[in-house]
């Protein structure tokens, strides 16, 4: 291959990964969006807590790589269940700038505590793979980026089946549609919020943890996740899981080739840009509601 | 809402113990906090139009105080063009970029509208941040001075010592109260109330919601602009830090405790949560904890603020002030 397309694949894959990850994140946040009616501004800061709860197991308790990051999860999730039965139960029929400056005060809350325990660096997990590059083609990438792909693309694909075929994620769609009918056939929907919020802070936990090997986390990580994944979320369609996982993987490509063709410090920038496009040309978002 | 006498002796003793602060207050550093807490009240009362009189939460609006005070240091410093001429103009700018931004997301309010702003502030960052040969990054702009006064006939009047800018700072606030009360006084005002509580029946009526929310906008990120460029000159330095989350987070608490929706509330809230955070200097660390506490409580438990139903409360029971509720 010619040397500029070899550059080309290379900024793609890097993109592929990321988006992965943005489409994982904003799966959780468009359900929590869809049924709770909540622009959670604290979500990021799951995917934070994924990744430094990760760090610890691993390199304090010595725990094993492969059992640190489920684990990690389990106990975001927790923490999750926690937040959720103390201040996000209440929130429901709130007025949205109520829900809104609530979860941002969680969200800074979770960040200073963060801040506190853990301090203000960043933390790389350590991982069990060889640091020695892998190539194909002229593309290289590591051990580390192929099983991090493998992870969030299956838990892409687990998450669209737990929402698309399980009794469970029938429920939450109906509830996301529209809520009194769904009580009225018997759907509890205080339990569905339960779950809905486990199941974003799982995903974004997850994405935490596993990305963690290959992107430091520190506390002001959780700010900047939030805003990318609210991104993804505008750009697919507010409440749309198929927009949410193109909308990912759109931002993240589109990232991976800013960074590679821009000057370094815009490819933030293209998120905005993209977003005011898709607000002026097609208000619904790429996708509309599923 | 009915005006007993004890509101009117309420402000003439206000106004009375605000001209008397920098003759009792010889120490610097009150009377810097005093100044920067004059700042916060222009900038907290625009804030207020538009989330206290419309009901749209913009987390944009530390950004356009921000922009103002690029907009005020790089007039001085690129063209050396004074405070005078910078402080209108960073109004200006604030003012057109939120027309701007408002008539492609305010077509959309709700969670979009609120999603947007922050992206819009974390946008400004890093224009601030990466637009090196223009901002200087990181490095800031440094160097920036308070101007004298040149009045025609009387000469010039040096006003950059702390007691004497204190007053530039004092009139500033209260022409930003002003012009915030002749705003939500008028039919304008009340149109954006019935946005606020109705926004179908304000739309059937012919109002139109976009409009109103635009003008709310603009003239808030104008007194934002206004009060950026204040503080720009007197701190003599511009940086990206001044994009930081923290600053809106800090103006929404003096908002919602202040009490929303009320002029003295939101004002009187600049003021205390200036000086608060200074009393919780000695725990930096759990400052920001403690702020995140309070704007989760008070927002579930205290939808009207503390401040302003805590004073009204105190003014009514007494028929009186009780004494000069300096803040």
């Amino acid at each position: 291959m010619s040397p500029s397309i070899t550059i080309l694949a290379q900024h793609l894959l890097n993109g592929v990964l990321i988006g992965c990850a943005y489409a994982l994140i904003a799966m959780g946040l468009t359900m929590i969006f869809g049924v709770m009616n909540i622009a959670n501004f604290a979500h990021g800061e799951f995917y934070m807590l994924g990744g430094f709860v990760a760090f610890y197991l691993v390199s304090l308790i010595g725990l094993n790589y492969f059992a640190a990051l489920p684990l990690a999860v389990v106990v975001v999730v927790a923490l999750a269940l926690v937040l959720q039965h103390a201040i996000f139960r209440r929130l429901r029929e709130a007025p949205m700038m109520t829900t809104t400056l609530v979860t941002i005060g969680l969200s800074i809350f979770l960040e200073n505590f963060a801040l506190l325990l853990w301090g203000p660096q960043p933390q790389s997990i350590p991982t069990p793979f060889a640091t020695k590059p892998l190539s194909f083609l002229g593309v290289y990438t590591t051990p580390l980026y192929v099983f991090c792909m493998g992870v969030t693309v299956a838990l892409i694909i687990v998450g669209h089946v737990l929402i698309r075929r399980t009794r469970m994620g029938k429920a939450m769609r109906a509830t996301f549609q529209n809520k009194e009918a769904a009580a009225l056939v018997g759907i509890r929907i205080d339990r569905i919020y339960a779950y809905a919020f486990a199941f974003g802070a799982a995903l974004a936990a997850a994405a935490g943890a596993v990305l963690g090997g290959f992107i430091p986390v520190e506390p002001a990580t959780g700010g900047i996740v939030t805003l990318k994944a609210f991104i993804v979320v505008i750009l697919g369609g507010m409440g749309s899981f198929v927009g949410a996982i193109v909308g990912g993987l759109v931002l993240g490509l589109a990232e991976a080739l800013g960074a590679g063709y821009m000057p370094s410090g815009w490819k933030d920038a293209i998120g905005f840009f993209a977003v005011i496009l898709v607000l002026l040309f097609r208000p619904e978002g790429l996708f509309k509601r599923a | 809402m009915p005006e007993p006498a004890s509101y009117r002796v309420a402000t003439t003793v206000v106004l009375v113990a605000l001209c008397a602060v920098p003759l009792v207050v010889h120490d610097e550093y009150y009377l810097h906090l005093f100044i920067v807490s004059g700042v916060f009240v222009v900038a907290v009362l625009g804030l207020d139009l538009i989330v206290g009189y419309v009901g749209q939460l913009s987390l944009a609006h530390a950004a356009f105080f921000a922009m103002g005070a690029y907009t005020s240091a790089l007039l001085f410093v690129r063209l050396k063009w004074s405070m005078w001429l910078g402080l209108p103009a960073a109004a200006l700018v604030a003012g057109v970029v939120a027309l701007a931004l408002g008539s492609v997301i305010l077509r959309t309010r709700g969670h979009r509208f609120i999603i947007i702003t922050v992206v819009f502030a974390e946008l400004m960052r890093l224009v601030a941040t990466n637009w090196v040969d223009m901002t200087r990054g990181f490095m800031g702009l440094p160097g920036l001075t308070i101007p004298a006064l040149d009045i025609p006939g009387v000469g010039s009047i040096d006003i950059a010592s702390k007691s004497r800018f204190y007053y530039v700072v004092l009139i500033a606030a209260i022409a930003a109260f002003v012009l915030c009360r002749v705003i939500v006084r008028s039919s304008i005002g009340r149109k954006f109330v019935l946005i606020r509580e109705n926004e179908p029946l304000a739309e059937s009526l012919g109002i139109s919601a976009f409009r109103y929310s635009m003008i709310a906008f603009a003239v808030g990120a104008a007194l934002a602009g206004a009060a950026g460029s204040l503080y720009a000159h007197y701190v003599g330095f511009v940086s990206p830090d001044l994009f930081n989350f923290s600053y809106v987070t800090i103006m929404l608490i003096m908002v919602i405790l202040g009490g929303k929706g009320t002029l003295a509330g939101p004002a009187l809230g600049a003021v205390i949560f200036t000086f608060l955070p200074e009393l919780l200097r000695e725990a930096a660390h759990w400052r920001m904890i403690v702020f995140a506490t309070i704007l989760i409580v008070a927002t579930l438990y205290m939808p009207k603020g503390i401040v302003f139903p805590l004073v009204t409360h105190l003014l009514a029971r007494q028929g009186r002030p009780r004494n000069a509720r300096a803040p």
